[in-house]
C-alpha cells in the first residue's frame, strides 16, 4: 500500500478532509449561531434558555446569590427578591429540572466564567447522605443537556466520567461532533423552519418574564395521612393514579441504599465545582430540601463521613442544619411526592432568603 | 456486522493492519479467515453451508480438469449446478412451493411449511459459484487448483452478502497479479466508502422511514399524492441503499487491492427500461444475459423467441430476488416492458435530445410502479396500492419540504455527474478539492445521517 505516490498523499488529503469537516462543524455549531435557534423545549434548548436569562439578569449593588439544582429546588426568585431590601441579596436561578451535579459544573462555568459574579451559590440536596437508587454517573440525559456547553478541552474529563462505553462514545460525539448531537434538532428545524424561528423569537422576548412569574401547582395534599402499621396511604381525591403511586413508592418502599458509586460521583462533580471556585470569595451553601409532604418515621441513620459532611468538615462549604426546612414538610405545601406547590414555594423562598442573608452576614470574608 | 456500523469499521481496520503488515504468503489466509469471521458474526452455523458449496464446486471443477470432454464432464457440471440450485431452492423457495402446493390441494397455507432461515447472501454466492463452474465447463476459465484461493473467491467479505457478483476471471486476475494499491486507488476507495455511507445513512434510511410507514398501512395514507410519494420514497430507498452498499464494497475491495465491476450507473436517468437494465444492478443483469438469456437463444431465433427469452430471463430474475408471486410479477413486468420496447424499436442512444427528460421521467415512473410489487407485503397490497396511484382524492405528499429540495439537489448533481464525470475525477483533483468533498459528505452524514437503530441493507435479504 503506497500512501504517498507522486502528487497523491493519502495522509495529507485525509487529514485535510478531517480538518475541513471539523471546521464546518465548528462554523455551524460552535459559533453560537445554531444554539440561538435550538428548539426551546428540547433539553439543550431549555437549559440554554435558563442560562441566557441568568446571564442577562442585571446585577445591582446587592449581593448576587445563585441557585443550582433540579426540579425539586423550591426557590421562587420573584418571592426571594421581594425581600432584597432587607436581605441585601438578589437571587438568580439556574435550577433546571433533571440536571445533576455534573450539569451544574458546566452550567456554572458558563454563567460565571471568572468565578467572581456571585457572593453565594446555593446547592440543594435530597439528602446529606450518599444514598441513591440511580447511578447518576452514567446518566445519558446529561449529554443532551450539556451539548452546547462542552468544549474540545472537556473531552477527557467529561467522557471518562461515564462508566459505560456506549455512553462514553455518545459523550465523545457530543464533544467532538456537535452536528451529531444536534441531528434530531436540526432535522426538526428543517421540517418547520418558520415555526421554529417564530417560537425562538417569542422565547427571547418573553422567556424571562414567563419563568420569573410562573405559577406552580396550586393543589395541595391536605388531608393526606399515612398508617405506618398497615402501610397504607390516604390521599386527596383529586390526585391522579400516577402521582398516587409515586407518593406510595416514596413513603412505603425501602429508602435508597448507601451507594459508593454515588459518593464517588458526588465527590467528583461537587468537588470539581468547589475546586473551580477555590480562592474566590464565593461561598457555597448546601442545604437539605424539604423531604416530602410526610416523612417516614424511621429514617436511616445519618452517615457522618458522607461527601457533603466531609466538605463541610474541611471548611469548603457552609452546611445548613439538616432540619432547617423540616417545618415545611407538610401536605398543604406539596403538590406531589417530591415538589413543593405554589404556597410551599412561597414559604420556602422566604425562609431560604432569610437563612442565606443570615449566613452571609456572619460568614467571615463574605462579599 | 453491517457495513455501516462502528463494529464493521473496527473489524476492517484490524483486517487492513494484518493484511498489509504480515508477509504476502499469509494475506490470502487472513482474508479468508476474516471473510468467514464476518459471515459467522451473522450466523456461525451457515458458514458450513458456504464451505460445503465451496468444496462441491471446487471438486467439480477439478474433476472437469481431468476430463477434458465427454459425459462425465457434463455430469460434474450437473452435480455442481444441482448442489447450488438445490441449496438455493431449499432455503429460498421451499416454503413458496409448499405454500402453493397446499393451496392447490386446498390445505392450510402452512400445511407443508418448514421453519427455514434464509442464509444471508446465498443468492449472490451461489450465482458466483455457478458462473465459475459454467465458465470452467465452457473452457473460458482456468481451473483454480488452490482451494484457499477458490474459497476466498466465494467468501471474500466485501461482496459476500450482497454482491456485486464478481466473475472468476476478474477476481483471480487481481489475486494472482496482486499489486499494492497506489495512493490514488486508496483515495478513490476511501471516497467510495464515505459516499456509500452517505447514500445509505443520509438518503436511503431517510426515505426508508417514509416508505415503511406507507407500505405498512397504505390505507392510513389516503390520496394519490400520498401513494406516489410513498412509492417514490421506496424507489429512492432501494437505489441509494443498494448502490450505497455496492460503493462501499467496491471501495473496501479497492483499498485491499481488488477491483470490483461497476454495479450502478445512475439508473434513474435511464431513458428506457432497456437502458435502465444496463445501469441497474449491472453485475446481475450481465450474469442473467450471459448464463440465461444467451443460452436460451438470445435474439438469434427471431422476434417471438427473443420476446420469450426476455420474459423468461426476467421472470427468473424476479424469482432470484425472492420467493413470492410479487417477485414473479415484478420480473414479468420488466420482461414485458423490455419486449414492448424492442417491439417499438426503442434503442439506447448516446446523444440526448430535448424530449429525453420526459423519457427519463416516464422510465422512472414505470420503474417505480414495479417497485410496488417488490416492496408490498402481499399481492393484494400491491394491487391496492396500484389502484391508489391512479385514482381517488389527491391527499398530501408524505415527504417534508426539505426532503424534496434535497432530492432535487441530488438530481442536479446526478445530471452533472452524467455529463461531466466529476466524481470519478475527484481523486485526481487538487488536495483541497478532494478534502472538501469528503468533508461535505461527512458533514451531511453528521446532520442527516440516520443514527437510530441500524437499518439493514435491503438486498441482504436476498
Amino acid at each position: 500500500m503506497a500512501l504517498v505516490n507522486g502528487r497523491f498523499s493519502v495522509p495529507a488529503r485525509l487529514g485535510l478532509a478531517l480538518l475541513f469537516f471539523f471546521a464546518l462543524d465548528a462554523l455551524a455549531f460552535r459559533t453560537g449561531w445554531y444554539v440561538s435557534i435550538l428548539e426551546p423545549n428540547s433539553t439543550a434548548g431549555f437549559l440554554e434558555t435558563y442560562l441566557n436569562i441568568e446571564k442577562q439578569r442585571p446585577t445591582g449593588r446587592y449581593r448576587q446569590v445563585l441557585t443550582v439544582g433540579d426540579s425539586r429546588m423550591g426557590l421562587k426568585t420573584r418571592i426571594a427578591n421581594v425581600l432584597t431590601g432587607s436581605t441585601g441579596c438578589s437571587f438568580g436561578t439556574i435550577s433546571v429540572p433533571g440536571t445533576t451535579p455534573r450539569c451544574w459544573y458546566y452550567m456554572l462555568r458558563d454563567v460565571d466564567p471568572d468565578c467572581d459574579r456571585y457572593a453565594a451559590i446555593l446547592v440543594p440536596l435530597d439528602s446529606f447522605d450518599d444514598r441513591s437508587w440511580e447511578n447518576q454517573a452514567d446518566r445519558e440525559l446529561d449529554i443532551n443537556y450539556l451539548t452546547p456547553l462542552l468544549r474540545v478541552g472537556d473531552l477527557p474529563r467529561f467522557v471518562l466520567s461515564y462508566p459505560s462505553w456506549p455512553n462514553r462514545a455518545h459523550a465523545a460525539g457530543a464533544v467532538l461532533c456537535k452536528g451529531l448531537a444536534y441531528q434530531h434538532d436540526f432535522q426538526a428545524f428543517l421540517e418547520h423552519p418558520r415555526t421554529r424561528l417564530e417560537y425562538v423569537r417569542l422565547q427571547e422576548a418573553h422567556a424571562r418574564e414567563w419563568y420569573y412569574n410562573a405559577v406552580w401547582e396550586r393543589h395541595n395534599l391536605a388531608g393526606m395521612s399515612v398508617d405506618w402499621k398497615t402501610k397504607t396511604v390516604a390521599l386527596p381525591d383529586w390526585l391522579e393514579p400516577g402521582k398516587r403511586r409515586e407518593i406510595e413508592h416514596e413513603l412505603l418502599d425501602d429508602p435508597p441504599p448507601d451507594s459508593a458509586e454515588f459518593a464517588r460521583y458526588r465527590r467528583q462533580w461537587l468537588g470539581a465545582i468547589l475546586d473551580r471556585y477555590r480562592g474566590s470569595r464565593t461561598r457555597f451553601i448546601f442545604f437539605r430540601l424539604p423531604r416530602g409532604p410526610v416523612v417516614r418515621p424511621d429514617p436511616p441513620p445519618p452517615d457522618p463521613s458522607s461527601t457533603v459532611r466531609e466538605f463541610a468538615a474541611a471548611g469548603r462549604i457552609i452546611l445548613l442544619p439538616a432540619d432547617t426546612f423540616d417545618s415545611l414538610e407538610r401536605p398543604e405545601l406539596f403538590g406531589d411526592a417530591l415538589h413543593v406547590n405554589e404556597e410551599g414555594g412561597y414559604q420556602f423562598s422566604m425562609m431560604l432568603a432569610g437563612e442565606v442573608s443570615r449566613v452571609l452576614a456572619s460568614a467571615p470574608g463574605a462579599r | 456486522m453491517l457495513f455501516h456500523t462502528p463494529q464493521f469499521f473496527a473489524f476492517f481496520l484490524v483486517v487492513l493492519a494484518l493484511f498489509y503488515s504480515l508477509p504476502r504468503s499469509a494475506s490470502r489466509w487472513i482474508l479468508l479467515a476474516a471473510s468467514y469471521f464476518f459471515y459467522m458474526c451473522w450466523n456461525a452455523k451457515f458458514v458450513l453451508l458456504i464451505i460445503a458449496l465451496t468444496a462441491i464446486d471446487y471438486t467439480a471443477a477439478m474433476w472437469m480438469r481431468r476430463l477434458p470432454t465427454g459425459g462425465k464432464r457434463k455430469a460434474a457440471l450437473a452435480m455442481s449446478l444441482a448442489a447450488n440450485i438445490g441449496f438455493l431452492g431449499f432455503f429460498k423457495y421451499y416454503n413458496f412451493l409448499a405454500g402453493n402446493l397446499a393451496w392447490a390441494l386446498a390445505r392450510p397455507f402452512d400445511a407443508f411449511a418448514l421453519h427455514i432461515i434464509l442464509p444471508m447472501g446465498i443468492s449472490f454466492h451461489t450465482f458466483q459459484s455457478m458462473s465459475y463452474v459454467i465458465d470452467v465447463y465452457r473452457g473460458e476459465q482456468e481451473v483454480i487448483t488452490d482451494v484457499v484461493d477458490y474459497a476466498l473467491y466465494i467468501a471474500f467479505f466485501p461482496q459476500l452478502v450482497a454482491g456485486p457478483i464478481v466473475r472468476a476471471r476478474h477476481f483471480f486476475a487481481d489475486l494472482y497479479h496482486w499489486r499494492a494499491p497506489g495512493a490514488r486507488e486508496i483515495l478513490r476507495g476511501t471516497l467510495l466508502v464515505v459516499f456509500g455511507l452517505l447514500k445509505k445513512l443520509a438518503i436511503a434510511d431517510q426515505f426508508a422511514r417514509i416508505a415503511d410507514a406507507f407500505f405498512r398501512d397504505p390505507a392510513a395514507h389516503p390520496g394519490y399524492l400520498a401513494a406516489w410519494s410513498g412509492v417514490i420514497a421506496f424507489s429512492l430507498q432501494i437505489f441509494f441503499d443498494f448502490s450505497g452498499y455496492t460503493d462501499m464494497a467496491i471501495g473496501l475491495a479497492q483499498i485491499l487491492g481488488f477491483h470490483f465491476p461497476e454495479n450502478f450507473r445512475r439508473p434513474y436517468l435511464a431513458r428506457s427500461i432497456t437502458e435502465f437494465w444496463r445501469r441497474w444492478h449491472i453485475s446481475l443483469s450481465t450474469w442473467l444475459r450471459d448464463y440465461l438469456y444467451i443460452p436460451l437463444g438470445g435474439n438469434r431465433h427471431g422476434r417471438w423467441q427473443t420476446y420469450r427469452n426476455l420474459l423468461l430471463t426476467m421472470l427468473l430474475g424476479g424469482l432470484w430476488h425472492g420467493a413470492s408471486w410479487n417477485f414473479v410479477i415484478w420480473g414479468g413486468y420488466h420482461g414485458a416492458l423490455l419486449s414492448v420496447e424492442r417491439l417499438l424499436g426503442i434503442r439506447e442512444r448516446k446523444r440526448w435530445s430535448f424530449l429525453d427528460p420526459l423519457r427519463v421521467a416516464l422510465t422512472f415512473a414505470l420503474a417505480s410502479i414495479s417497485w410496488v410489487f417488490f416492496r408490498a407485503a402481499t399481492l393484494h397490497d400491491s394491487l391496492y396500492i396500484l389502484r391508489r396511484l391512479f385514482s381517488g382524492p389527491h391527499g398530501h405528499i408524505l415527504w417534508w419540504h426539505w426532503q424534496l429540495w434535497f432530492v432535487l439537489a441530488v438530481l442536479v448533481l446526478a445530471v452533472l455527474e452524467e455529463s461531466r464525470g466529476w466524481f470519478e475525477r475527484l481523486p485526481d483533483a487538487p488536495a483541497w478539492v478532494y478534502a472538501s468533498a469528503i468533508a461535505v459528505f461527512l458533514f451531511c452524514l453528521e446532520l442527516i445521517g440516520f443514527t437510530g437503530r441500524a437499518v439493514p441493507f435491503v438486498y441482504f435479504q436476498f
